[in-house]
């Protein structure tokens, strides 16, 4: 059952990216991105009752997983963020992200079918695994928003002003401003997450790499946020920090 | 009943003729009664607005009431060339429901005309002096006006370099209240897009020029604040826009310039609008990584793009008014 959910939602979240970026080449405002997000969103819930369910504790065993647990939490931030800001073409740049990820899950092999009881959960543990999966979604939320801003500094800078992406993209200050706010949450979330993950019990070398690796993430996205308040840092480099920090810190946890 | 319009607007009269047609908007109402006076039918309304005048009857007796109205505004004309253009039955209401649309403007696709209209329908229709017919036609005219401009791009884009500089100020920055304009030489192009930037809300406007005093004056135009030329860098440092239009023969702003404020701005964006000739800022300012700079020539391209995309819209809009006329005359 918990395939399924996943499979509707991926498919939800892919004809949502395919439909906004075909009204945006015809240059119209996507409307209906939102309510495609919403379905996603109920889809992904259904997926992670049911897996929850199954593992008797929240389903953040395996990368598939987190995976998936990040583009449900990817989605969620879209949803408190893109409507109150009114960029609602952050779901057209949104909706692709979770596909890929939930994409990546399905593939064959990467989903237990019959997954593990899980039983002996620990709270700091439990509490690491999720404060540090919701904050990459924000930080995720960032890195789309990132993109987004770098997409129309380009079409700024080279006066390359036509086409429905350049007149549905939001103004470059309201990007950055979302960007920072975005990085702010991530920020504070994977703060909590880290202490969580000191605090929880380590059991064998590894468990410490995963630790060192989120304090590492940690402290780029500290630098970043740093250098922005203390000295200032142009809108391309901020986008591209959060970009690529995100891109970095993904891969860090694909190998640790 | 017969459906018959009388008009002239920019394209058929000189201003000299059409101000004397021009109806204030407290007037209409008066105006349209005595359009019926004057041509002798049940129904009638006047639309105004700077660029026309038009009288739309429904009569009996077209060629009649025509002859009538005609004869009553003889007197206006007198002197000129024949002004007027005259369209009867389905022709009227084909060229109601462009003017409605913005297609028969002289700004093509300007929106500012569909409340024009929609004005003097009203004044009409409480001055009494419309009934089923005028009511169907004018109501037809809004839905299509409405059609036209949701189901096509021809309001899409702005057509002078003020208001293209204005949408890309708000492409920067969203809404200008946020937003500090500086204002380099006192001359009209500065006072023409400045003054576009204050009506979209500018929060203040910095003016410098040479001869200090017509900087004061420029500034209290715009209800703003004049500086002295040689200041304007430690200005610079503030704003969010600036406006340079000076007659000087070399560069005034210089990158290195822009360079030695950027840590006090703390990198935030500076779009830089050169409408000068020769040009004020040195291009290579545009290189810098929060600046955003465009001189008159791509101000220029940009608003040409947005009228021939605009021209290419006007098709589309016909259609779309052929497909609805069609409505209304079954």
């Amino acid at each position: 059952m918990d395939r399924w959910f996943l499979l509707a939602s991926t498919l939800f979240a892919a004809v949502a990216g395919v439909r906004g970026l075909l009204v945006l080449r015809h240059g119209r405002k996507s409307h209906w991105t939102v309510w495609w997000m919403i379905v996603v969103m109920i889809c992904q819930l259904g997926y992670l009752g049911t897996r929850g369910e199954m593992r008797g504790a929240c389903p953040l065993r395996s990368i598939a997983e987190i995976s998936i647990f990040l583009a449900w939490s990817l989605t969620l931030f879209y949803l408190l963020v893109g409507p109150a800001f009114r960029i609602s073409l952050l779901g057209v740049f949104t909706a692709p992200a979770v596909a890929l990820f939930q994409g990546f899950a399905l593939l064959p092999g990467k989903l237990d079918p019959t997954p593990a009881k899980v039983l002996n959960t620990n709270f700091w543990g439990e509490t690491h695994s999720a404060t540090s999966v919701l904050a990459y979604g924000s930080l995720a939320l960032a890195a789309v928003a990132g993109v987004m801003f770098l997409v129309l500094d380009r079409q700024l800078k080279e006066h390359h002003l036509k086409g429905g992406l350049f007149r549905n993209l939001p103004p470059v200050r309201e990007l950055l401003v979302c960007l920072e706010r975005l990085l702010w949450l991530g920020m504070v979330l994977l703060t909590v997450g880290v202490l969580a993950g000191i605090l929880m019990p380590h059991h064998g070398e590894d468990a410490w790499k995963h630790v060192f690796a989120a304090i590492g993430v940690w402290t780029g996205y500290v630098a970043l946020m740093g250098t922005k308040r203390v000295r200032g840092l142009t809108g391309r480099r901020f986008a591209l920090g959060a970009v690529l920090l995100f891109v970095l810190s993904l891969g860090v946890f694909a190998f640790v | 009943m017969e459906l018959v319009c009388l008009g002239l607007n920019h394209k058929t009269a000189p201003v000299e003729v059409r101000e004397r047609f021009s109806v204030g908007t407290t007037r209409l109402g008066e105006a349209s009664q005595n359009l019926l006076e004057m041509a002798g039918t049940p129904e009638g309304v006047v639309v105004s607005t700077c660029n026309r005048t038009e009288f739309y009857l429904a009569a009996e007796d077209s060629a009649e009431a025509l002859r009538c109205l005609e004869i009553s505004l003889a007197d206006k004309v007198h002197g000129h060339e024949e002004p007027f253009y005259r369209h009867e039955k389905s022709e009227a209401a084909r060229h109601l429901c462009k003017v409605v649309s913005g297609l028969d403007s002289m700004l093509l696709g300007e929106t500012e005309i569909f409340g024009q209209v929609k004005q003097a329908y009203h004044a009409a229709h409480a001055a009494g002096t419309t009934g089923g017919m005028l009511n169907k036609l004018f109501q037809k005219a809004f839905s299509v006006g409405k059609k036209v401009r949701t189901q096509t791009a021809i309001q899409e884009g702005t057509t002078s370099i003020g208001n293209v500089a204005v949408e890309l100020a708000e492409k920067i920055f969203g809404h200008l209240k946020d937003s500090e304009v500086m204002v380099l030489g006192a001359g009209e192009m500065s006072r023409l897009t400045a003054q576009a930037l204050v009506s979209r809300g500018a929060k203040s406007i910095i003016v410098a020029n040479r001869t200090h005093d017509k900087a004061v004056e420029l500034a209290t135009e715009m209800k703003g604040r004049a500086v002295r030329f040689d200041d304007w860098l430690d200005v610079l440092k503030d704003v969010d826009v600036v406006i340079s239009s000076t007659g000087a023969p070399h560069t005034i702003i210089h990158s290195h310039e822009i360079e030695s404020v950027r840590r006090a701005r703390k990198f935030r964006p500076l779009f830089l609008i050169d409408i000068a000739v020769p040009r004020d800022i040195e291009h290579s300012a545009g290189e810098i990584e929060e600046v955003y700079l465009y001189d008159i020539d791509a101000l220029e391209q940009l608003a040409e793009e947005a009228k021939s995309r605009r021209v290419k819209q006007i098709e589309e809009c016909e259609k779309i008014i052929e497909a609805e006329l069609v409505k209304l005359i079954r």
